[in-house]
């Protein structure tokens, strides 16, 4: 596997760092507001709905929009298909780390 | 097959510390207990109430007690929320808050031996109050914001209080009292107990 194919075989979706961030973060805690995953992933409102809505979009996200003391609040919860590309990306990573160990073993 | 390149190799490593990192913050951000600070809020209450009724608005004999109990009421309440939401304990954000929470806390019990030590009993309630506040604002780096607005509002309490002091006992308690369970019930309405 050369060094290019490695990346390419990336889900793109996940290994974007915002919409990786926003996965990882739902993946620990299941519904998180807007604010709430702005103010963990320290970035833009502009840029974290973007984003959110790409994931949205592959079915990774679920987005419920409600009123909480008369203030629209919008929540997001990981899908089940959203967990499964994490885990295999997750899986990715592992699999270059240790493809790199057994090259440093056999060198 | 050739293996991946080193950059390959950091990129990963940098990519699963980072997911690590962020589902850590994630799990933790809403760990601080609600319940906990009202309880906490409660003890502060009851300790003006035995101050004023003491009629000494910074006597010892009741705040040491008081802020003792706290500290014990805060972990426990904390863990036992922790438990609940499956969160380790011992994970990244609580750690932080520790070691931002305890020189604040041991710096503030050093200067109340000192500020007594002068008699100068009239700036203690200040003392108290901008000293737990800055700690909390600092702490709050890794928490929801309900709990920077806390610091916030310590920190002016206790400003007020320095330089009004004749109104030291009515501010502690707004302060360890009202502000605590007034934060609290806030969590507990938002963030779930």
């Amino acid at each position: 596997m050369a060094g290019s194919i490695v990346t390419e075989d990336l889900d793109r979706l996940v290994h974007e760092r915002i919409r990786l961030g926003i996965v990882s973060a739902l993946a620990a805690e299941d519904g998180m507001s807007f604010a709430d995953l702005k103010h963990l992933l320290k970035t833009t409102d502009g840029n974290l709905s973007v984003h959110a809505r790409k994931l949205e979009e592959a079915g990774y996200i679920k987005v419920s929009k409600g009123f909480e003391d008369r203030k629209p609040r919008t929540e997001y919860r990981l899908t089940a298909r959203g967990r499964r590309a994490l885990e295999s990306y997750l899986e990715q990573m592992e699999a270059i780390l240790s493809e790199a160990r057994d090259a440093l073993e056999r060198s | 097959m050739t293996a991946p390149t080193h950059e390959d190799r950091e990129n990963a490593k940098e990519t699963l510390a980072y997911i690590r990192r962020t589902m850590e913050s994630a799990s933790t951000f809403t760990a601080v207990s609600g319940w906990g600070l009202v309880a906490v809020g409660a003890v502060g209450l009851l300790a003006a109430w035995l101050a004023w009724s003491g009629n000494r608005d910074a006597d010892l004999r009741v705040w040491i007690p008081a802020a003792v109990v706290s500290v014990v009421l805060g972990i426990a309440f904390n863990v036992a929320k922790a438990r609940r939401t499956e969160v380790p304990i011992w994970s990244g954000a609580i750690r932080r808050l520790a070691w931002v929470m305890t020189p604040t806390l041991a710096v503030g019990a050093l200067l109340t031996f000192a500020v007594a030590a002068e008699g100068a009993w009239a700036l203690l309630p200040g003392t108290w109050l901008a000293i737990y506040g800055a700690g909390v604002i600092a702490g709050a780096e890794f928490s929801v914001r309900a709990i920077r607005w806390m610091g916030v509002m310590f920190l002016a309490l206790g400003a007020v209080a320095l330089f009004r002091p004749e109104f030291g006992l009515e501010l502690l308690a707004a302060g360890f009292g009202g502000v605590h369970v007034v934060i609290g019930l806030d969590i507990v309405f938002r963030h779930g107990g």
